[in-house]
């Protein structure tokens, strides 16, 4: 029933930006295609708590989740950030759907999900997708050490101007709304040193905040306030953009 | 030196031993065992990876470096794991340093074997990719107890997570590796340790630490020890700690 149009930029009329589905081969694209159903990614919404069992994989097409970690039922400390250029559930590709971590979107937009018996059979077939999937489980792992690194090694300030570069990345726009005590929660610190460092900022022009929203005024000058982790992971992220799926396919059946 | 490499020692390590016998069978012969003493480098940051280790009785340090050489440990793998994970998820660069942290043994497949083995599917395939998901919660659970914890209780989760991994009570270790371990400042290890000797858990004389009260540092440490011990039982079905599961 595969019609001849473009099949890639028409889900209810939504262009699928996510890049993984962008890197499939268009023919095990169609095929996927039936399989994906679009999904809503409202702000502040948790999409599961840790130990749930996870259902679906997603592909988000535009806005960011987090991956934090939990003590109690307090969020503690961000583990890792996903927008476009990923997918969130990967335990249930990996092996186990109970997942580490409560997933949270921190920026509205929307994904594409498919169920975890649906994802299952179609890695089964072999093809593209399972090697994507593993390629990005491989930089998503690089990715949440890097951030480890980061939260160890260097100052709040350096951090923060870190986190809100990435935010703005993924969102594609200067201004999100976002709250000091959030802020706190994914830094792993206390709001007061959050908001220190962002008056900070705000002093020096780099940013400003007005009724719950957050505008980066000057994003170069924010860049060099950064530490090098956010070039090392733009870098990661550029690599990301271009998934080699064709020369990963050629290693593998050569070998 | 550690006792010398033998092939039959390739079941002491869990994964290996996860698989059913005509899976390792199919294997065997393409592990090749090494003796590796301290302080070895398997895989410098950036390297192309030629061989997947699994350790049997070495225990091998995950260490981040950063540009301006400062370091942090990833993880700590034994006998309960593997190293080289980037092989088989894609990358053939890693973007970490696997130092041996405690001499012993290891086994070591070629990567070429290996993309040949996993690609086959199975058990082997399924086995390595449930180790990637502990491995992802090792990472996340490290993060959250360096960044939150006092570094009294990151030694104790350090110190049991190695003893764990030991056949002996004695870890060779000094207050400065441990110090590039945790990304903490050696006087800030060297304060912990003495106050954990003072409550007799520890003994700490040049060099060597050694385990004296065990259930006395699992008292003290915070829950992220139990979490990643809970998290690779549940997805790899094994015990490892030498007290939960």
């Amino acid at each position: 029933m595969m019609k001849s149009f473009d099949v890639k930029n028409t889900v209810q009329n939504l262009p699928i930006t996510n890049q993984l589905l962008g890197a499939l081969p268009a023919k095990e694209y169609q095929l996927l295609f039936p399989k994906l159903e679009l999904f809503n990614l409202n702000y502040t919404e948790v999409i599961h708590e840790p130990k749930q069992v996870m259902e679906y994989l997603y592909f988000p097409n535009s806005g960011i989740v987090s991956m934090n970690a939990v003590e109690g039922k307090q969020t503690v400390l961000e583990i890792g950030m996903i927008g476009k250029e990923g997918v969130f559930g990967l335990p249930i590709f990996l092996g186990d759907p109970r997942a580490f971590g409560r997933v949270i979107v921190q920026g509205a937009g929307s994904a594409m999900r498919i169920n975890a018996a649906d994802l299952h059979n179609f890695c089964e077939m072999g093809g593209a997708l399972p090697r994507l999937l593993k390629l990005y489980t491989y930089r998503f792992v690089n990715q949440i050490t890097q951030a480890m690194v980061c939260n160890n090694l260097h100052r709040i300030e350096a951090r923060l101007a870190r986190w809100l570069l990435m935010m703005r990345d993924r969102m594609e726009d200067n201004k999100f709304p976002v709250t000091h005590n959030f802020i706190s929660n994914m830094l792993g610190v206390r709001r007061e040193a959050v908001s220190k460092s962002a008056c900070s900022l705000s002093r020096r022009q780099l940013i400003g905040y007005q009724h719950g929203n957050l505008e980066i005024i000057d994003p170069a000058g924010l860049e060099a306030v950064a530490c090098p982790c956010y070039a090392i992971i733009k870098e990661e992220e550029r690599r990301l953009s271009r998934f080699d799926i064709q020369s990963s396919v050629t290693t593998l059946k050569g070998r | 030196m550690p006792a010398t490499a033998n092939i039959n020692d390739a079941l002491k390590n869990h994964l290996l031993r996860a698989l059913p016998e005509e899976d390792f069978a199919n294997i065997k012969s393409k592990l090749e065992p090494v003796s590796c003493t301290l302080g070895k480098v398997l895989y410098e940051s950036g390297d192309k990876m030629n061989y997947l280790y699994f350790p049997t009785s070495a225990i091998v340090s995950m260490l981040y470096i950063m540009k301006n050489g400062a370091t942090a440990e990833i993880g700590i793998v034994g006998n309960d794991g593997l190293i080289g994970n980037a092989l088989f998820m894609g990358g053939d660069t890693t973007t970490s340093r696997a130092i041996i942290q405690s001499a012993g043994n290891v086994v070591r497949m070629k990567a070429k074997d290996l993309k040949e083995e996993f690609s086959k599917g199975g058990i082997f395939q399924q086995l390595l990719l449930r180790y990637t998901q502990a491995l992802m919660t090792q990472i996340s659970q490290t993060a959250v107890c360096n960044r939150l914890h006092p570094i009294e209780q990151q030694l104790c989760r350090w110190l049991l997570l190695s003893h764990d991994r030991l056949d002996s009570d004695k870890l060779v270790m000094t207050h400065d590796l441990i110090s590039n371990m945790l990304g903490v400042r050696r006087e800030g290890i060297t304060l912990a340790a003495q106050k954990l000797a003072k409550q007799k858990l520890i003994k700490n004389v040049r060099g060597t630490i050694t385990v004296v009260n065990r259930q006395g540092l699992e008292e003290a440490v915070c829950e992220c020890y139990q979490v990643v011990n809970d998290e690779y039982n549940r997805l790899l079905g094994r015990g490892m700690s030498r007290t939960f599961g």
